[in-house]
């Protein structure tokens, strides 16, 4: 497994000498905390700050792990992957270090998110309570990142890939409790937001918010991130021989 | 035991036979395959380390079997393909590095310095690769391949997209590496390159081995001379003793005979009678590509538009 951690030192080091990637993937989520976080006329609280704030970073978490898909699909395209696969060491170890370098990535974002809503306005927690809320984001990464890997293997070139991301990412994000409690949802958005992954992400963090534990949620994060990584691996071993 | 052994190994994609029953041993020798696009030569070097599974026959490396043992092939195996992959973001040092690292090379850091020293990058080793031309990025590909002295090399297209002079550094390298013990497989376009520094050369197409042996060997086995023709329009095979027509393409037609400087006037005299223009003749020994024309034939598509054949082709990129 020490192979993993030279492919997520390869990564890390493409990824911070980037530059302007490094920022641009913050102006989405920043933008959303700002403009509807602090604008929005809304009736069913007074401070939709603190409602948004956990809907963001899981959509800050979201865009993370579906965009890192890429970066398998460009190394299969310009041949990196080919070498690899040449290697000795585990092949699996490629796939591992990608879905935890897109998670641990994702995570740095979201501390920046996280600052920027604190400065605006957001109370501040407990550490457990902050600790809750990476490992609940960072279960929700691995369950994101797992997902967007497996979906550039399938797929032959960026072009599709990024049509599928954008396909679905806002159609996921509107359809989850990010933007509105339940009790005010129609029937069938209620209906689409329970069953929408991204809800167990945000309503655990509304939770460990609000001083309970999300036991159940974090379960079914766990168990999901487990069975996509698993196809993922599965999916790897069939395309690579 | 020969590095490369392969008996009857055969890949089908579908339908179309990719690679088809080829039978070769390669020892501690510069061995290049040559043939047109789409004759086998990627799939087979592929298979042979282990990114692709035969469907039929078998191979092995360094004595490992490459469907049984793969991490035993790929621990005595280094692999460059043809697209140029290395990270421009990094330095030439970390790319380097990195490769160290996986293959688990006990010093990392001192092998990966010894080796940019020997493919003369060690100066610019702490530059982004960014700044690097091709022949420097094609040698920071050997550095990276080399780390875990490997016992066999495979080079797909070496030198393609390199100038003049970034060729002749790669060969020379490579040759070093041969006198070093390396077995090195390339597979090349480029015949001159393959003439002057293959030590063998196996000649495929379709999927086939049509043609094995030393340059040298095979330049022989054509003939005694070349002479060549630039005529304007179309003409048929005049048909001539001791002089036989091996190629035609682009005005220029290209006969084997075996007294080259009696041939001349003869079938000058030919052409005259035919009634073809003849803007030039001109006698030569034969060459690498001569014997490839012959081998392989002229280069036009071989079967014409084979409209499922094309369909299958692109269903499978999908």
């Amino acid at each position: 497994m020490r192979g993993v951690v030279w492919y997520i030192e390869r990564d890390f080091l493409r990824w911070v000498r980037g530059r302007v990637a490094v920022f641009s993937a913050l102006v989405m989520p920043a933008a959303w905390l700002i403009f509807i976080g602090l604008a929005l006329p809304i009736r069913f609280t007074d401070n939709y700050l603190a409602f948004i704030t956990p809907g963001i970073l899981v959509m800050t978490m979201l865009s993370a792990g579906l965009s890192g898909g890429t970066l398998l699909m460009f190394d299969k395209i310009l041949g990196f992957l080919n070498k690899f696969l040449a290697l000795p060491a585990p092949r699996e170890d490629i796939l591992f270090g990608k879905i935890l370098f897109v998670s641990v990535r994702g995570l740095i974002q979201v501390t920046i998110i996280l600052v920027i809503a604190v400065l605006i306005g957001e109370s501040v927690y407990t550490p457990v309570q902050y600790g809750l809320t990476y490992l609940i984001l960072f279960l929700f990464g691995i369950l994101t990142s797992a997902f967007a890997t497996t979906l550039a293997l399938y797929l032959e070139d960026h072009d599709s890939f990024a049509a599928v991301n954008t396909m679905i990412s806002l159609p996921l994000f509107f359809t989850s409790s990010a933007l509105m409690p339940y009790s005010v949802m129609p029937d069938w958005l209620r209906i689409l937001a329970t069953i929408n992954p991204l809800s167990y992400a945000i309503d655990a963090i509304r939770a460990v918010n609000a001083g309970a534990f999300p036991s159940v949620q974090i379960a079914a994060l766990t168990i999901l991130g487990i069975a996509v990584t698993a196809m993922s691996v599965r999916v790897f071993r069939r395309v690579t021989i | 035991m020969n590095a490369i052994e392969t008996r009857d190994l055969t890949r089908y994609y579908g339908e179309l036979c990719a690679v088809d029953h080829l039978t070769l041993s390669v020892n501690r020798e510069v061995f290049a395959l040559l043939g047109p696009n789409g004759s086998g030569k990627t799939t087979t070097v592929l298979m042979l380390t282990t990114m692709l599974r035969p469907t039929e026959g078998t191979a092995t490396v360094c004595g490992h079997d490459i469907g049984r043992e793969g991490e035993l092939v790929r621990r005595s195996l280094s692999y460059v393909p043809q697209d140029m992959a290395v990270d421009i973001k990094l330095t030439g040092r970390e790319n380097a590095l990195l490769f160290a690292r996986l293959y688990g090379v006990a010093a990392p850091k001192d092998r990966v310095d010894e080796l940019l020293a020997v493919m003369q990058l060690y100066d610019r080793a702490d530059e982004l690769v960014k700044t690097y031309s091709g022949g420097m990025r094609r040698r920071l590909e050997l550095v990276q391949a080399l780390v875990h002295e490997p016992d066999v090399l495979f080079l797909d297209e070496p030198t393609l997209g390199l100038d003049v002079a970034a060729r002749a550094t790669i060969w020379e390298h490579i040759t070093a590496l041969k006198k070093g013990g390396i077995t090195i497989f390339v597979t090349t376009h480029y015949m001159d390159e393959a003439d002057r520094f293959c030590d063998r050369v196996g000649i495929i197409s379709r999927g086939a081995l049509l043609a094995l042996g030393s340059p040298p060997d095979l330049k022989a086995r054509l003939g005694n001379d070349v002479i060549t023709a630039q005529i304007d329009g179309t003409f048929r095979d005049p048909g001539m003793n001791g002089i036989t027509l091996f190629a035609f393409a682009n005005d220029e037609a290209s006969f084997l005979a075996e007294n080259g400087r009696e041939a001349l006037p003869v079938l000058a005299d030919a052409f005259t009678r035919a009634g073809v223009r003849v803007r030039s003749l001109s006698l030569r020994e034969p060459t690498l590509d001569d014997v490839f024309l012959h081998t392989v034939g002229t280069p036009e598509e071989p079967a014409g538009f084979d409209q499922t054949k094309f369909r299958t082709m692109l269903r499978r990129r999908r």
